[in-house]
C-alpha cells in the first residue's frame, strides 16, 4: 500500500528492522511511544494501524 | 565505530585480560588483574557507546531487561544460599566460637575453596544470562525471518 520496506520504516522511526518484523509477526507489542511514531509516519490515527485486543494488540496491514 | 570493530576491540581486551591474569599469577599480585579487569570493563562500555551502525531500540532494552531480571532472580538465591552456608562453615557453626587448632575437625570447605566455588557460580551466571537472553530474544521475534 505504501511501497515501503521494513528497513526504510525502521530507519525513519529509529528502530531496528527486526523490531518492525517482530511487531508485524505479533511477537512484540510496541510501546505507546513507538505505536504513535508508526502511526504518525503513515499520517493516520493510531487505531488505524493497531487494533487493541484484550490479549495482544495487533498491527493492521498498512 | 563499526559494530565489527567493536567486536574486534572486545576480543583484544579479553585476550589482554587473559594475558594479564597469567602475568598476575606469575607475579603473585592479584591487584594487577583486579584493576585490569575493572579498566577492561570500562573500556568495553566506552567502546560500545561509540558504535554507530547499531541501534539499541526498546525491544533490545526489553530483552536485556527481562534476561537480567530472570538471571538475578535465580542467581541471588543460589549465591546467597551458598554464601550463608560458607559463612557458617567458616565460623564453624554450631561449635561457635572456633576451637583452637588441633582440637577441631578439619574444614570441609576452606576459604580458598569457597572462593573458587563463588567464582564458578559467577561464571554460571554468565551462562544463565546468555541462556535467558536467547530465550527472550526468540520470544520477542529476534530470529524471525520475513521479507516484505
Amino acid at each position: 500500500m505504501h511501497d515501503l520496506t521494513q528497513e526504510q520504516l525502521a530507519q525513519a522511526i529509529g528502530v531496528n528492522r527486526q523490531t518492525i518484523l517482530a511487531i508485524e509477526k505479533e511477537k512484540y507489542i510496541p510501546s505507546l511511544d513507538l505505536a504513535f511514531k508508526i502511526s504518525r509516519y503513515f499520517g493516520v490515527n493510531i487505531e488505524e494501524v493497531f487494533v487493541f485486543d484484550q490479549k495482544t494488540p495487533t498491527i493492521r496491514d498498512t | 565505530m563499526k559494530k565489527n570493530t567493536f567486536y574486534l576491540i572486545f576480543g583484544c581486551i579479553a585476550l589482554a585480560l587473559l594475558f594479564l591474569f597469567w602475568y598476575s599469577v606469575e607475579l603473585h599480585t592479584p591487584l594487577l588483574i583486579e584493576i585490569a579487569f575493572i579498566l577492561g570493563i570500562v573500556l568495553v562500555y566506552l567502546a560500545k557507546r561509540s558504535v554507530t551502525d547499531s541501534i539499541e531500540d526498546e525491544r533490545d532494552v526489553k530483552i536485556t531487561e527481562q534476561a537480567t531480571i530472570r538471571t538475578m532472580q535465580i542467581f541471588w538465591v543460589v549465591f546467597c544460599a551458598f554464601s550463608i552456608g560458607a559463612v557458617m562453615e567458616i565460623f564453624r557453626v554450631p561449635t561457635f566460637p572456633r576451637q583452637p587448632m588441633g582440637t577441631r575437625p578439619p574444614d570441609i570447605l576452606g576459604p580458598r575453596m569457597i572462593g573458587y566455588i563463588q567464582l564458578g557460580l559467577l561464571c554460571l551466571m554468565v551462562f544463565l544470562y546468555v541462556g535467558f537472553r536467547i530465550y527472550y530474544a526468540k520470544k520477542y521475534g529476534e530470529f524471525e525471518t520475513d521479507e516484505e
